[in-house]
């Protein structure tokens, strides 16, 4: 089953007079159980990419399929839908809601989904557990380091079990130790939970996890090899 | 000196939502202030004017002690000719002597108890409003004649109309028996109900006819051009007062003391609320400002390390503050004037005021009245508190120290 | 609805993220709101004493005249009403506090002056809880049945007339035949009135003694009725028109006297326009706390709508926020009020400006007089409003693009 299908997409920004082309003619398919690396100087085109594929942002032109279904013209609400409930973000930063502790950030989005307490309780404690901050549940992002922060934020994203899980440079702010940590994490998940992971970043060491690097330069993919994962 | 308003000018527009924002606070409440401060003003001119024109006067000549007691006996002799060496004196013909008495007043069906006054009809006219008042007929004349005028609502009490014959029954100076007959000449109707019913007038010598007054009357009302002359003009009076009897010059604030009063009350209750809303607009710059020099600690921290002390930031937000304060205070006073135009021009009522103008003596339509005091007031007092509220966020700059403030997000 | 207990945490926890602008706001809303119902407690106070005076001075919720009595108040208009059968039909009825009496012109003299005064015969007996003489404050003593053979007179009356108790005077009045009706009294005793200009326009003497006097056999010149609270009067009106059939006027107390009718109506508009003015110099405040709020959470909000969270909802949280805060201040702000209420409940006292309330119609005690009605309205209103307010800088945050919200610096 092929997870993601991007077809033709074509993305332009403008900065003051200059057109920028995030996407071009970008088509790619990526199958369930994926672990693909997004790879490309900063400004490359990778984040629009995740973005598109997440629903977050549309297109100019071309089309995005999720699990055999298409995205981008569904209405804002059916996007909203469709990543409540299916799809997980890992964001570089700011990945936390400020006044929620690390267990009511995980339980979140099962709250809005409507999961009873007593259920997403425990899955939630469960799920910090398998992320390796066990004690730090009543913490509030503030009293943790960025490491920390970036686990919860992955809790959250995988403790609804999503099909799709989204990482947009997660390791841009932690130091090495914490970001080889969080890597075995997502490798972890992959091979238990069967998760398709697509990761943009520019951190080799990041690329060395995948099983799949897809390298873009200016919009354009320039390319995509399978290789063993380290 | 320049480079620093332009900094702090520019610093506002940062957040131009923000700013108007707290501008507007400013803004509505200047609006109000100006608009309500000149309706009030202006109310209570009319209210003490139209007052005083009425009837009581802006100032009275008695002899000492009619002004509590009241009693026929307490007289200011030879009334008429002081009253004329008064007038010659003072240039002005606004000064009128009057006698006053209670009598009996008897129609064919029924009577009365009313107040007399004995007037100068060439000069009551000069001090009084009720001779302007005549609705039906016309004033007294003749000094000597036996005519009377009564108000509208007595004229409908007795059940009488022009030129019937009233009966006047009292007591004179001496206590003797007092009794004439007079012609209805006039009726008036000053639309104040106590006015109306109980005060009757007739020719001053008839007066002291009828009463055995013996030239004798009781008070000579004068009154000044405007209002605030009235001070210099009881003094010049006083100095002009024969020194053979003991007169006394009361001004209306002694004859009616519940004018002052009744102003002295609403205008307390009027400032408790003006001062609410100051202090409320005083507590939204407190916020905007703090806010502000919060957010940008990181900032204020490098101007410090770069060598800037905490006195100039502190003037920086001080002059932030000034320039929003005068842009409210100057938009607030443009849009108040026009508000207060407007309405100076189309008059101002709302309901009650109908009611109430009956029974104050106060127009049913109102126009304010702008004046610099009045304008001016209400704006530069938020001013000075939007400046006061500012202080504290400028003087927090003085405990911050450059390092840690940089290391602020 | 679970969706609302997520809002409303993540509102409050938010409400506290940043202590000083909450803290402040939050002491604006408080000052606003005490002030609010504070000021309206003092003005409802004063108008709720004012037309009680007013009342207790026309008397009654309701009067029966001759319909002529109140073009011409004399012995010529009387109403033919026996007590006796009044008593009778308006048991049956079930009318408790009624009294006929007995009101013509009249000039009282003593040894000394004379005045224009309005005779009351009355029913002591029946009287009590309708006058505005407080039997118990007379000095001397007050009439105390209908053939009562003394008159009680206002103090001040006393003093200008230069009189007191033991002392005779003469009542001069007019019979149905227009001769003179006199008859000599004994001053037993001395009351004072809420409205000092009461104590010299009113005298009071028994009933039977004024009807003998006027020669008017059993005839009276009004019929009052007093029902449960003067808010409400259609009731005993419609009951009361049933009773006493043709050939008189039924008038409502807010008829009788047009000013005070309107002054409830009027007050009540003022209040909410004063409610409706302090919410409007805080709100300036409000929006902008929210709207700077909704700034610095720019990156929050683009990460809840990323993960799905409805546009709505984030409209929704800000508007809990901004409700949450205006609910504490105005708890707070009430109480407060309350409390400010309680030490002044027994009056305070502006004899200062005595003279000056007499002229509005007001003692010169004030009393607050704290309602549900009023506090509720202020609540409601500052909730509702503050709703509306808050709506423009909720909407606002609550279609944010996610992409640009999360990735602004």
């Amino acid at each position: 089953m092929t997870a993601v299908r991007c077809v033709d997409l074509c993305k332009t920004y403008y900065q003051g007079e200059e057109a920028i082309k995030a996407l071009d003619h970008v088509s790619i398919e990526i199958a369930e159980g994926g672990f693909v690396c997004l790879s490309a100087p900063s400004g490359g085109g990778k984040t629009t990419l995740l973005n598109a594929i997440g629903g977050l942002d549309k297109p100019d032109s071309g089309e995005v399929y999720i699990a055999g279904r298409r995205i981008d013209n569904l209405s804002k609400g059916e996007l909203a839908e469709l990543r409540l409930h299916r799809i997980g973000f890992v964001f570089q930063a700011f990945n936390l809601i400020p006044v929620l502790t690390a267990q009511e950030n995980v339980e979140f989005v099962m709250q809005v989904q409507g999961v009873p307490a007593a259920r997403r309780g425990k899955l939630a404690l469960d799920i910090l557990e398998e992320v390796g901050i066990g004690g730090l549940e009543d913490r509030l992002p503030a009293d943790m380091s960025g490491g920390q922060q970036q686990r919860v934020a992955v809790a959250r994203a995988i403790v609804s079990q999503p099909a799709l899980v989204l990482a947009d440079e997660p390791t841009a702010n932690l130091d090495s130790k914490t970001a080889d940590g969080l890597m075995e994490l997502f490798r972890h998940l992959n091979e238990h939970h069967k998760t398709t992971f697509v990761i943009a970043t520019h951190d080799k060491r990041v690329m060395s996890y995948a099983k799949r690097l897809i390298r873009m330069l200016d919009g354009r993919i320039v390319g995509d090899i399978e290789q063993d994962a380290a | 000196m320049y480079l620093v308003f332009r900094l702090a000018w520019r610093n506002l527009w940062r957040h131009p939502k923000r700013t108007w924002l707290t501008t507007g606070a400013m803004l509505f409440s200047n609006v109000i202030l100006v608009f309500m401060i000149s309706l009030q003003f202006g109310m209570y001119d009319l209210m003490i004017d139209n007052s005083l024109r009425s009837f009581t006067g802006h100032l009275q000549v008695q002899a000492p002690g009619y002004k509590d007691d009241q009693k026929m006996r307490q007289t200011v002799a030879d009334i008429a000719s002081l009253a004329t060496s008064l007038r010659a004196a003072l240039g002005s013909d606004d000064v009128a002597a009057r006698g006053a008495a209670f009598a009996l007043v008897s129609s064919e069906d029924r009577s009365y108890g009313i107040a007399v006054y004995g007037v100068e009809p060439g000069y009551e006219t000069n001090v009084s409003t009720i001779p302007g008042l005549i609705i039906a007929g016309r004033y007294l004349r003749d000094a000597a004649a036996a005519e009377i005028v009564i108000g509208a609502a007595l004229a409908r009490n007795l059940r009488v109309g022009l030129g019937d014959e009233l009966t006047l029954l009292g007591s004179g100076r001496d206590g003797s028996f007092a009794a004439a007959i007079v012609n209805v000449v006039g009726i008036f109707d000053s639309g104040l109900a106590d006015i109306d019913r109980s005060i009757a007038e007739i020719p001053l010598d008839f007066f002291q006819d009828m009463f055995h007054m013996e030239g004798a009357g009781h008070e000579i009302v004068i009154n000044a051009p405007i209002i605030d002359a009235v001070p210099e003009l009881q003094r010049q009076v006083g100095a002009l007062l024969p020194s053979g009897q003991e007169l006394v010059v009361h001004d209306w604030d002694a004859l009616l003391p519940g004018l002052k009063q009744a102003i002295r009350a609403d205008m307390s209750g009027a400032f408790f609320m003006y001062g609410i809303l100051v202090i409320l607009v005083a507590f939204s710059v407190l916020n905007t400002q703090l806010m502000s020099v919060l957010e940008r600690t990181h900032e204020f921290g490098i101007v410090m390390a770069l060598g800037l002390t905490p006195g100039r930031l502190g003037r920086l937000v001080l002059l932030e503050t000034a320039i929003m304060g005068l842009l409210g205070l100057l938009l607030g006073a443009l849009l108040g004037t026009l508000l207060t135009a407007y309405f100076s021009v189309y008059g101002f009522a709302y309901p009650g005021m109908q009611e109430m103008a009956e029974k104050f003596n106060l127009p049913a339509e109102f126009f304010p009245q702008l004046s610099p005091l009045t304008l001016l007031a209400g704006p530069i007092v938020v001013f000075l508190f939007t400046m006061l509220s500012a202080l504290y966020p400028a003087l927090r700059l003085h405990w911050l120290h450059p390092v840690e403030a940089m290391r602020a997000v | 609805m679970r969706m609302l207990a997520i809002l409303s945490r993540l509102a409050w926890r938010n409400l506290w993220r940043n202590h000083r602008r909450t803290v402040i706001m939050l002491a604006a809303v408080i000052i606003g709101s005490w002030a609010m119902i504070f000021m309206t407690a003092l003005m409802r106070g004063m108008v709720t004493e004012m037309i009680r005076d007013g009342i207790s001075a026309l008397p009654g919720h309701v009067q029966v005249h001759h319909p002529e009595y109140r073009d011409d108040p004399s012995v010529a208009n009387l109403i033919p009403i026996r007590d006796a059968e009044i008593a009778m039909r308006f048991q049956a009825g079930g009318f408790e506090d009624w009294a006929t009496r007995v009101r013509v012109p009249a000039v009282i003299t003593s040894e000394y002056d004379s005045r224009g005064v309005t005779l009351l015969g009355i029913d002591p007996t029946r009287e009590r809880n309708m006058t505005f003489v407080d039997y118990d404050e007379v000095e001397g003593r007050f009439l105390e049945s209908v053939d009562d053979s003394g008159v009680v007179i206002g103090r001040k009356l006393a003093r200008t007339l230069n009189t007191k108790i033991g002392k005779r005077i003469v009542v001069m009045s007019q019979d149905p035949d227009n001769e003179i009706a006199d008859r000599g009294f004994r001053v037993v005793g001395l009351f004072t009135a809420n409205i000092v200009s009461f104590e010299e326009a009113f005298i009071f003497v028994g009933k039977t003694t004024a009807q003998t006097m006027l020669r008017i056999d059993d005839q009276v010149s009004e019929l009052a009725i007093q029902g449960d609270d003067y808010r409400d009067v259609e009731t005993i009106y419609a009951k009361v028109v049933e009773l006493v059939g043709d050939g008189v006027e039924v008038k409502r107390w807010y008829e009788l006297d047009a000013y005070l009718g309107t002054m409830l109506k009027v007050m009540d508009g003022f209040l909410l326009v004063w409610i409706v003015v302090i919410f409007l110099a805080l709100s300036f405040g409000l929006v902008n706390t929210l709207v700077m709020a909704v700034f610095e959470r720019v990156r929050e909000i683009g990460l809840m709508l990323a993960l799905g969270m409805k546009p709505r909802n984030i409209l929704g949280q800000i508007v809990i926020e901004s409700l949450m805060l205006l609910a504490i201040g105005l708890a707070i702000g009430t109480v407060l009020a309350w409390a400010a209420v309680q030490p002044i409940k027994d009056g305070i006292d502006v004899s200062i400006v005595g003279e000056g309330m007499d002229m509005w119609g007001m003692s010169s005690v004030l009393y607050p007089e704290l309602i549900l009605s009023d506090v509720i309205l202020a609540n409601v209103v500052v909730l509702v409003l503050g709703f509306l307010a808050s709506l423009s800088p909720a909407w606002r945050a609550a279609h944010y693009e996610p992409v640009e919200a999360i990735t602004k610096v």
